[in-house]
């Protein structure tokens, strides 16, 4: 749930970039680190253990103040994926206003992303979140992989579910990164902007909303 | 409690001594001391980390040198913050997790209980089953028992009733031709004391028959042959027959004193009440000893008869007095008896839908009273 202080005219909500283990969320909140030139970014956290793996969760906030004075801020989270770390996940999945569950397109690993995809149902139940009502992206990440789930046979899977279309990236190269990160922040914005009236209050309409806080390097802003 | 990810302020980050000691690592750096404080002051520079304004930095000779120390404790903050968040999770994680366990084992312990109640219930169930197999089966081979004991006596009575019978009318008869014989004989004093003396032989030997004639009838109102299992009963005959025969268990030594009313019959299974009489006499009787009394009385109202059976023999313990019930309990010795006497006793009264009580003080002697309804069911 969004986190508003009054006193300071801030507003800060927390997305979280769920998935199987080594689907690749760390490298996609590194991508954004390095592509986005949002109005304000902090630095990356990572909190990993030697091997790369991530240990309890990658953290990166951006944000932008309206002239309104609001203070708004994003904070990006990822989960560690391993089957262990259960509890790590609940607690950062705990309040989040929007969820992107990375999934891995290789054939092998469709099961695992069934397992986290249920894994996110119940632990979503657990922290009293509603799946249906959450603000979600699902990517399919690693498409620069040979032995890939075909994108057709994707989208069609998906194609009756709340979360289509999916999103398609390649974390590594850096595509669809920014592509996923929009998608969300545009199912986000609205419940934001009914809660909070960004539009009318703060002059944050839709398109500023996404286009200020997904500001890339180099390219135009959308 | 806050939460792992609220954004944590100096304080949250640095002990007073560790932001003295930096400061004066800065200070020693630039050409002018610097002071970093929660507070701005004049010429501070804000102190950044996650956005957030931490703290602020004064002093220092220049804007640059406050600039460059400013940046240089953010560095710094970035790895502090680090460590707090990682520990801050871990701590929540861990208690969510203990929680969780705690939970757990809560419900263990609330379903262990439940199990083991359930447990202890089925265990008396069987416990109950069991007793009422047992007193079953005793209860079977008590009247299996009865019934061929019954069967035995009948079979004697009847087969030493013929004889019985023809002897004692042809002892009679004989005594006749005896009389008769006796003006034709020559009228000698030996002649006359063969004969006296052979009028009493005939006579001892008609009373004998006669004992022997009660002592089948007894046995016959014992046994209850000649009885359907449910007849009207008459109690004072059954407790006759039942007196005689603990009588002739014991050798004829007993003192027993009747007193019995005028009883209305009742209907009753015969020889079931005959051998639950016989068992409280043969109690009695075991009680007394030698030169004990009993007495046995019997009283009816429109409710009900009783029959009261009272010695004055060695009573009953205080200690053991609510076992007697007990379907294996005796104090006889063993081999002396099952130790069903009362137990049967009891369940046959009721049966009959009366109630079997006892009364008893050690040293002065034992009250039975059995309380039989007139009219049973209805
Ligand atoms: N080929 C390929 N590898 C990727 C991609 N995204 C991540 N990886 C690799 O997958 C591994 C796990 O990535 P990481 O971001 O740590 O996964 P996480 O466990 O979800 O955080 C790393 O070796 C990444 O380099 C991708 O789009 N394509
Ligand atoms: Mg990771």
């Amino acid at each position: 749930m969004p986190d508003f202080s009054p006193e300071d005219n801030k507003l800060a909500l927390k997305v979280v970039f769920y998935g199987p283990a080594l689907s690749g969320k760390t490298t996609n909140l590194m991508q954004l680190h390095s592509l986005l030139n949002p109005e304000r970014k902090g630095e990356l956290m990572v909190l990993e253990t030697r091997d790369d793996r991530t240990l309890f969760f990658d953290m990166l906030p951006i944000g932008l103040r309206s002239r309104s004075g609001l203070d708004l801020r994003l904070k990006l989270y990822t989960v560690p994926g391993q089957v262990q770390h259960d509890s790590t996940r609940k607690a950062v999945l705990s309040r989040a206003d929007g969820v992107v569950f990375v999934a891995d397109s290789q054939v092998a690993q469709q099961d695992n992303n069934a397992i986290a995809f249920g894994n996110l149902e119940d632990n979503l139940d657990k922290v009293g979140l509603d799946i249906d009502a959450l603000p979600m992206v699902v990517q399919f990440n690693k498409r620069d992989l040979p032995a890939v789930v075909d994108e057709a046979e994707l989208q069609a899977r998906w194609a009756g579910t709340p979360w289509a279309p999916l999103a398609m990236a390649s974390a590594l190269q850096g595509t669809g990164v920014i592509e996923t990160f929009r998608t969300l922040l545009d199912r986000l914005y609205t419940g934001i902007d009914a809660e909070f009236d960004l539009a009318g209050k703060h002059g944050i309409d839709r398109a500023t909303f996404i286009g200020r806080l997904s500001a890339s390097h180099g390219v135009d802003d959308a | 409690m806050r939460n792992f990810e609220d954004d944590p302020t100096l304080s949250d980050l640095l002990t007073p001594d560790q932001l003295q000691r930096l400061s004066n690592g800065l200070s020693a750096l630039c050409r002018a001391p610097v002071v970093i404080s929660e507070n701005r002051a004049g010429d501070a520079v804000p102190v950044e980390f996650n956005l957030e304004t931490v703290g602020w930095l004064s002093g220092g000779a220049s804007a640059v040198e406050r600039g460059a120390a400013a940046e240089l404790v953010s560095f710094l903050m970035l790895f502090v913050a680090k460590y707090r968040l990682a520990a801050n999770i871990h701590h929540d994680t861990t208690e969510a997790s203990y929680a969780e366990l705690q939970r757990q084992n809560e419900a263990l312990r609330a379903s262990e209980a439940k199990y083991r109640e359930l447990s202890d219930q089925l265990q008396q169930k069987v416990d109950e089953q069991v007793a009422v197999i047992r007193q079953t089966q005793q209860e079977l081979y008590e009247s299996a028992r009865l019934r061929s004991v019954g069967h035995l006596a009948a079979g004697v009575a009847h087969e030493i009733n013929n004889p019985v019978g023809f002897i004692s009318s042809n002892l009679r008869v004989a005594r006749d031709y005896v009389q008769n014989l006796e003006p034709l004989l020559p009228e000698t004093a030996e002649n006359w004391e063969l004969l006296e003396d052979f009028h009493d032989l005939l006579n001892e030997s008609i009373d004998g028959t006669d004992r022997i004639a009660s002592i089948v009838a007894d046995l016959k109102t014992f046994s209850s042959i000649d009885q359907a299992d449910n007849a009207l009963c008459d109690l004072n005959s059954l407790l006759r027959s039942a007196c005689h025969l603990v009588q002739t268990e014991h050798d004829h030594r007993l003192n027993i004193t009747e007193n019995l009313a005028e009883l209305p019959r009742i209907p009753g299974h015969p020889s079931r009440l005959s051998q639950t009489l016989f068992n409280l006499l043969d109690n009695a009787a075991r009680a007394v000893g030698e030169d004990g009394r009993i007495l046995v009385r019997t009283l009816a109202d429109n409710t009900g008869i009783q029959v009261i059976i009272q010695d004055n023999g060695c009573g009953i313990p205080e200690t053991i007095r609510s076992q007697v019930f007990d379907a294996f309990f005796t104090t006889r010795p063993v081999g002396s008896g099952t130790g069903l006497g009362l137990t049967v006793a009891r369940d046959t009264v009721r049966a009959h839908g009366g109630q079997l009580t006892l009364d008893s003080q050690e040293g002065a002697g034992t009250r039975v009273v059995l309380s039989l309804p007139v009219q049973q069911g209805s």
